[in-house]
């Protein structure tokens, strides 16, 4: 018989729809910077796929008193810190004319990066840094983790991409550099892992030998590595200095790890599971590990991609079978329509549950929320017809660097959507930052 | 497949290969068949196409960019990207268009003929093998590896995230890119592996639990691993690391909202170690059933656990129900997925009061020594890590090797003694480059840009990681080291003996799992309301008949055309009952011989139709798109930007799919593709979305009408017309099938210059009657497989 996978028992982590975490007293692990004066900004990126039905997104009138349109109805309690973003869009997206096809690939790559990604099935995928990669530099200096990636999808699924891209350019939103795609976790117990380690409650000596073992492995292979890397000719050398990077990026980690010490406690937690079977326990699941990493100050950046480009998901929880992708190609078809509002509501739903649980969790003189500035949206608006103008953007941040929310603001057509990633990256205090991608110049957010 | 791509860069072919002498060409060794053609005559071809091409193709703005003015009809070398878009467009009579003049049949033969002989001659004389990136190591291979090199079996898709895919396969180079977060992993994975395969006396007891999914019917014997008289449950292969005490327990399963099925009778629950009774426990029917909530009461399966000593390895635990005669039966929860009584999981908690490390294959492959006093411990520790080096860097040890690796052994000696120093040791070589990455070397005096045989050494990873996922043996390394591996005659017994061998069985999963999207059944969600009856019996069930279906045409070295016509497939009772096939009881699949004429080769397969359509519905053009890129190898292209609505008038809810979809054909930007697409693919709208056979769509649609004419004017009707004209085109299907096979045995993309070299392989494996060990021969000797270009900078 196959067995799907291993894991902890589920009785000692979760327990029906709610998926609550067994959280510990988090009193005993709030991290160094409580008691420092201001909490640090926490950034984080959230994509949804195949576009949204924007006349139930874009509220009609501009403002502060626009009434909520359906998809974002959910997202009402938390209407004062939104700011909903009109008339941005992703130019990088658009094809040129000898690129077949990859509109979806285009857009979702181009989301983050303000880049035009290169048409390959594998052989040299080209792209840039995301925004989430910018800020992870900065803010990487202060958290053992520089940035998590989190996505609710496998990259296993075999000839869902269209042939003349590679799934990289389905698979993540997330950058580090142009040409290193960052896979997105999607295994809840991977991230539990990589936050907390997998060799639960040792004791600290025994952590302190295993991480002076960790080290010297580490120096061992850095020392292969550069050896390997004077013999080895040009494309080969790039897929070697990501090794050697990552090693890097590990090291650093370690070395913050022994400075801050014995302050970060192992959280007290059963470790989750495999994949939930429901979809909305998973999302939940996942936001509940993407706020124990905020709130245990393990990073400040998080990418979230709530599914693949052209993602045959069903939703059958919602009431209906149909693959997302397919029903977004609805071609008028006022059923098919309907269909794509309901899963637009259900992720705002979703949303609505990680928001609510930011603001629960308190940080410093307030809640997480309160020190979150946070990008919600789609790299297409139109999924039928493949639109990258007019995007769905929703930021939350209120108070982040003066930003007033509870308003719905429509830009010039033709504003880069990166100009808005780039007064993020301010706002969050990154240091200047001149471009991202084909940003023009920086957005004006309304301030209080 | 041969990308388009390669048009937008023509620039970038290869300006100079190095001639090779002659005699070195591995092609050479082959019996071709050569192309029936004399001497290239340029003068012919040019005079050909100025009478039916010259009127347009002329010019810088020639349709389509192609100026034929700009071709070199002396060097076909030259802009090989335009030559062979040239040929597929004359094989397929696609140009010139219809309605203007147009060569008769002999002549399009001649000259497609003479481009691909005098391409192929080329290809010979000056081959161009590519470069594969450097490769890292895909999740199943460094299972395979880690198996291999350590006798262990480890649940990689726990220890490591997914690989990302190009050209259709996990296994290409450039796109298996190394970030933080996977070494993080490799160090994590490096540390969990080395210290089961050693067996650490001082590791932590940990928990593990097998969970069992909802929608798995428990009504049955479930396999051979269970005793006889038994009823559900499972059966699991757990590694238990060291000699001590363990906890097992024993999960029910349960129902939604976490109620647990199956209180209503008394229950005995036989739990068995290695076909060994460990105890038979009782499970009293409880009159709260199905409302029996976690926390209210202890629950029943609370006691379901014993703690004892077992000896360390790998072992088969049991948990099974005695049969008894009633039989329960699924239910099903509103929308939800079924849910059905049974064993939900099994846990292994341990090791608690470690006895020691006891004895395991994987410690008997380690340690090839064992030290009695201290002075003997360096030099056994030597020899222990040469082995593990030699085997796991797939290559003869060198000086510098051992230094590094035995001041971590004393390192880790130092805290833990001998198995601990051996321990951190393995734990480094897990984590090398050289371990993780397939590394090539360039020769340092080569010349940029030029081309040489790889060395004996690096075709045996070629090989094993082609034929086996996974590193060489010792028998191929060998052959390998002692420099005999490129005599044809050595390298053919080789690869025969690999292909025999079980670990073969790599290349039909990972292969095949990929080309005919297998992988994908793991993921299929069925659409509870539109197929009630689905449950993970089936989703099972379908996956296995396909892998023993492509496993009997390799071992059995049939032809690859046999694939689409075999008249038997493998069936258990739950997959032939929904085939409607009647005879076949029980969990075991075995041979059987097809009568229905509709079910033959791989189109009837229950798979392939359930992972080509929706989850609510079947999917004819993803079923006819499925069918000309994997099987015919000619994708249609993607659908244009901004697809026109279909129509928005109120009537299009009262067509049917195959009236909807007609109308679609009937706008000309839609129909190109969509001609092709559709026909195709609802000839097979008898077999609906899981593949079960159906007369009509829904109740009252009326019969469905399977029927389709291909652009070619050829008539054909249902799911047996369709494989009759695949029959047709099975030169097209072997040939679309090498390119698969080589692009995942080379780990790249194919590029224009590759394209004679599968057009070689299929010819010559036609002589060969197609086997598969023709094609996989023919693999293994072309130039790709067994040269290399040099770097010429930074391209």
């Amino acid at each position: 018989m196959v067995i799907s996978r291993k894991s902890i028992p589920r009785r000692t982590f979760l327990r029906g729809a709610g998926a609550v975490l067994a959280l510990p007293v988090l009193d005993a692990m709030t991290p160094a910077f409580a008691a420092a004066a201001a909490p640090p900004v926490r950034l984080s990126f959230i994509e949804v796929p195949n576009g949204i039905i924007m006349d139930k997104w874009t509220p009609a009138t501009e403002g502060t008193s626009f009434a909520l349109t359906p998809v974002l109805e959910p997202l009402a309690p938390f209407r004062d810190r939104m700011l909903v973003l009109s008339g941005l869009d992703q130019g990088q997206s658009k094809g040129l004319p000898f690129e077949v096809g990859g509109d979806h690939p285009r857009a979702l790559t181009a989301w983050l990066t303000g880049t035009h990604c290169k048409m390959t099935s594998g052989a040299d995928l080209r792209a840039g840094i995301s925004v989430d990669q910018i800020a992870a530099r900065e803010f990487g200096k202060y958290t053992q983790l520089a940035s998590l990636e989190v996505g609710l999808e496998t990259a296993e699924i075999v000839g869902a991409c269209e042939s003349a891209y590679g799934c990289a350019y389905y698979n993540t939103i997330s950058w580090r550099n142009d040409i290193t795609p960052l896979p997105m976790e999607n295994r809840p117990r991977a991230i539990f892992e990589r936050l907390f380690g997998d060799s639960g409650n040792i004791d600290p000596k025994a952590q302190l030998a295993l991480r002076q073992e960790d080290r010297s492995i580490l120096d061992a292979v850095t020392a292969d590595v550069k050896k390997l890397r004077g013999k080895l000719g040009g494309p080969d050398r790039g897929k070697i200095d990501q090794y050697l990077d990552a090693v890097r990026d590990i090291e650093r980690r370690m070395q913050l790890a022994e400075a801050q010490g014995s302050e970060h406690e192992v959280p007290h937690m059963g470790e989750p599971v495999g994949i939930p079977p429901v979809f909305s326990e998973y999302y939940r699941l996942m936001a509940d590990l993407m706020v124990l990493a905020w709130q245990t100050d393990m990073t400040r950046v998080i990418a979230f991609q709530v599914g693949h480009e052209m993602s045959g998901r069903a939703y059958p929880e919602i009431g209906f079978g149909d693959a997302h992708h397919a029903v977004t190609h609805h071609q008028g078809d006022p059923e098919k329509i309907g269909k794509t509002i309901q899963i637009n509501i259900f992720h705002t739903k979703l949303l609505s549950y990680y928001l609510g649980k930011l603001r629960e969790t308190p940080d410093g003189d307030g809640s997480l929320l309160d020190h979150a500035l946070i990008l919600y949206g789609g790299s297409l608006s139109d999924g039928n017809l493949h639109l990258f103008t007019d995007l769905p953007l929703a930021l939350f941040g209120n108070g982040i660097g003066g930003i007033k929310g509870g308003r719905h603001v429509r830009y010039p057509k033709g504003t880069p959507m990166a100009n808005l990633l780039l007064t993020m990256l301010d706002k969050a205090n990154v240091p200047h930052v001149d471009r991202i991608g084909d940003s023009t110049g920086r957005l004006e957010l309304p301030t209080a | 497949m041969i990308r388009t791509r390669a048009l937008a860069s023509i620039s970038m072919v290869l300006l100079a290969a190095v001639l090779m002498p002659a005699a070195t060409l591995p092609a050479e060794n082959s019996a071709s068949p050569a192309v029936a053609h004399g001497p290239f005559d340029p003068h012919q071809v040019w005079e050909t196409f100025k009478i039916y091409c010259m009127d347009c193709h002329i010019g810088p703005r020639a349709p389509a960019g192609l100026n034929l003015q700009t071709l070199d009809f002396d060097n076909l070398d030259q802009h090989g990207a335009t030559w062979e878009k040239l040929l597929i467009k004359l094989r397929n009579r696609e140009m010139p268009p219809v309605g203007t003049p147009r060569p008769d049949a002999a002549t399009y033969q001649d000259i497609v003929t003479a481009i691909d002989a005098e391409r192929d001659r080329l290809a010979q004389v000056r081959p161009n093998p590519g470069r594969p990136t450097l490769h890292r190591l895909n999740r199943s291979e460094y299972a395979n590896a880690i198996r291999d090199l350590l006798a262990i079996e480890i649940d990689v898709a726990d220890l490591l995230p997914a690989d990302d895919t190009g050209y259709g396969f996990d296994n290409i180079g450039d796109v298996l890119n190394v970030s933080p977060l996977l070494l993080e992993r490799y160090l994590a994975a490096g540390r969990k592996i080395s210290r089961l395969a050693v067996g650490d006396s001082a590791m932590h007891d940990t928990v593990q639990t097998y969970v069992i999914p909802h929608g798995l019917s428990q009504t049955d014997r479930m396999s051979e691993a269970m005793p006889l008289g038994s009823r559900g449950g499972t059966a699991v292969r757990h590694l238990f690391p060291v000699d001590g005490e363990y906890e097992i327990s024993v999960g029910l399963q349960r129902g939604r909202y976490d109620a647990f099925m199956g209180m209503e009778r008394e229950r005995k629950l036989d739990l068995r170690l290695d076909d060994q009774r460990l105890k038979l426990f009782t499970i009293a029917a409880d009159a709260r059933a199905g409302a029996l909530e976690y926390g209210a009461h202890e629950d029943p399966d609370a006691h379901l656990k014993i703690r004892l000593p077992v000896k360390a390895g790998t072992r088969t635990l049991v948990a099974t129900f005695v049969k008894d005669t009633v039989m329960p039966e699924g239910i099903l929860g509103g929308r939800e997925a079924a849910f059905f009584e049974g064993v939900g999981s099994v846990t292994v908690a341990g090791p608690f009061n470690v006895q020691g490390p006891g004895a395991t294959p994987s410690r008997e492959r380690i340690f090839l020594c064992h030290p009695a006093a201290a002075s003997e411990e360096q030099p056994c520790a030597e020899k222990i890590l040469a082995s593990l080096v030699h085997r796991a860097f797939r290559r003869p040890v060198g000086a510098d090797d051992l230094p590094p690796l035995l001041a971590l052994y004393r390192q880790g000696a130092q805290n833990g003694g001998f198995d601990a120093g051996v321990k951190l040791a393995l734990e480094k070589i897990l984590v090398s480059p050289e371990f993780i990455f397939r590394v090539e070397l360039d020769a340092p005096e080569a010349a940029p840009g030029s081309v040489h045989r790889v060395s004996d050494i690096e075709l045996a990873s070629r090989l094993s990681f082609f034929l086996w996922s996974s590193i060489p043996d010792a028998e191929l390394l060998q052959v390998a080291e002692r420099g005999e591996l490129h005599d044809p005659s050595v390298l053919e017994h080789q690869v025969r003996r690999m292909l025999a061998d079980p670990r073969s069985q790599a290349l039909v999963a990972n292969f095949s799992g990929q080309w005919l999207f297998l992988r994908n059944i793991a993921r299929i969600q069925p659409d509870p309301a539109a197929f009630p009856a689905f449950d993970e019996n089936l989703r099972l069930a379908m996956a296995q008949e396909t892998q023993l279906l492509v496993e009997s045409t390799l071992r059995e070295d049939r032809s690859i055309g046999d694939l689409l016509n075999t008249d038997y497939t493998f069936l258990n009772q739950r997959l032939a009952e929904h085939y409607g096939i009647e005879g076949v009881y029980g969990n075991e699949f075995r041979r059987i011989a097809l009568k229905d004429q509709n079910r033959r080769g791989l189109l009837g397969q229950a798979s392939i139709l359930a992972v080509t359509s929706y989850p609510n519905r079947t999917a004819p053009t993803i079923r006819g798109k499925w069918v000309l890129e994997q099987l015919l190898g000619s994708p249609p292209p993607p659908p244009p930007p901004n697809v026109p609505s279909l129509k928005e008038d109120a009537g299009t809810k009262a067509l049917t799919m195959r009236q909807r979809m007609e109308e679609h054909r009937a706008n000309p930007s839609c129909a190109a593709c969509h001609r092709l697409m559709d026909p195709v693919g609802f000839s097979l709208e008898n077999f609906d979305g899981l593949g079960r056979w159906r007369d009509q769509a829904a109740p009252g649609t009326g019969p469905i009408d399977a029927s389709g004419v291909l652009p070619d004017g050829t008539r054909f009707d249902g799911p047996a017309g369709l494989r009759n004209v695949l029959m047709s085109k099975r030169e097209q299907f072997v040939e679309a099938f090498t390119e698969r096979l080589l692009t995942y045995a080379l780990g790249r993309g194919l590029e224009e210059y590759d394209r004679p070299v599968v057009r070689r392989i299929t010819r010559d494996a036609a002589a060969d009657g197609q086997k598969w060990s023709s094609i996989v021969l023919g693999i293994v000797r072309s130039a790709p497989f067994q040269m290399r270009r040099v770097s010429d900078g930074d391209l």
